[in-house]
């Protein structure tokens, strides 16, 4: 895809439709170890090593009988062809952890493009997951909690879409304050 | 590569966005692409389309061919570029996709 944050965007609405009440979405980017990774653990309900197999295998007979995502086969392809992987751990009825990672100078990456957006919306569409969002360059980190909406709705009595651009406003300035020189 | 039976051939599209293929591409399309992964043959399965072209001499893994057989999808390797294989089937009637 042509931003990273799409998929980061599809694999944590598979966290959510996997009913996760907690949703850690966590970004290394480090020009100094070579790495750029996309972490996301959730507490959903897991999946078997069979289907982690299967959700993989972009040929899986289920994905025949109707066209369901190619969302986990394009990321895994993604890390890859910038000399990464795509790692799955995922245990039934507690929770999946899934680790992209790309060779930080690899030439066929593609940009993060609108996290901030992209974590926003995510918050917005899904009131009921906790959600918490880590991001850590060589120049530091930061993390953004969706209780940051919540706690401001409460204080300011308004409701969520008013927050949305406060919110991603806030994002982008730790963003910047993190950004690498290098 | 992979042989097909004579199927129609609605339209050309050239990408090697895989996520943009799979949103826009219509069936019996011809898809040229760079990108020899067998995620290209899993889309062109799913969404129906007659050829996948690859260029500049790209091939796909073996077992890439071997499920595209399987799915009666045809696979060409060419060793001209994207613009030209394009050039070609334009002056053979054929159009773009989207
Ligand atoms: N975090 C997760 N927890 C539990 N199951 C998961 C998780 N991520 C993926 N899955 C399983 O893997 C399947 C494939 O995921 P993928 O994103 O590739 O396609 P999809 O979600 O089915 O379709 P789409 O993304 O187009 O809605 C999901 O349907 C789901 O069953
Ligand atoms: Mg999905």
């Amino acid at each position: 895809m042509r931003e990273l944050s799409l998929h980061i965007l599809d694999i944590v609405t598979n966290s959510i439709e996997a009913e996760a009440s907690r949703v850690i979405l966590w970004l290394e980017e480090s020009v100094e170890k070579n790495l750029f990774s996309i972490t996301v653990r959730d507490n959903g309900r897991g999946m078997s090593q069979e289907m982690i197999d299967a959700v993989i295998d972009p040929f899986v007979t289920t994905r025949t009988t109707r066209p369901v995502g190619m969302g986990l086969p394009l990321l895994r392809q993604a890390a890859t062809s910038c000399g990464g992987e795509l790692r799955i751990k995922s245990r039934i009825g507690k929770g999946t952890t899934l680790t992209a990672s790309f060779l930080h100078n690899s030439l066929n990456r593609s940009p993060l493009g609108g996290i901030a957006e992209t974590v926003v919306n995510l918050i917005i569409g899904a009131p009921d997951v906790h959600f918490l969002y880590g991001h850590r360059t060589d120049a530091g980190c930061f993390t953004f909690d969706s209780y940051w909406i919540y706690a401001r709705m409460a204080e300011l009595d308004c409701s969520q879409y008013m927050l949305v651009e406060p919110a991603q406003k806030w994002i982008m300035e730790r963003l910047q304050s993190i950004a690498s020189t290098a | 590569m992979a042989s097909s039976r004579e199927r129609d051939v609605s339209s050309v599209c050239i990408s090697d966005i895989l996520s943009d293929v799979m949103a826009k591409v219509p069936r019996d399309a011809i898809w040229i692409t760079n990108q020899a992964h067998e995620n290209v043959i899993a889309i062109a399965f799913f969404k129906e389309l007659t050829a996948v072209i690859f260029t500049n001499g790209a091939v796909p893994a073996m077992d890439a061919i071997d499920k595209a057989n399987i799915k009666k999808i045809a696979l060409y390797s060419c060793d001209l570029n994207a613009f030209d294989i394009a050039g070609r089937l334009y002056t053979l009637g054929l159009r773009g996709s989207y």
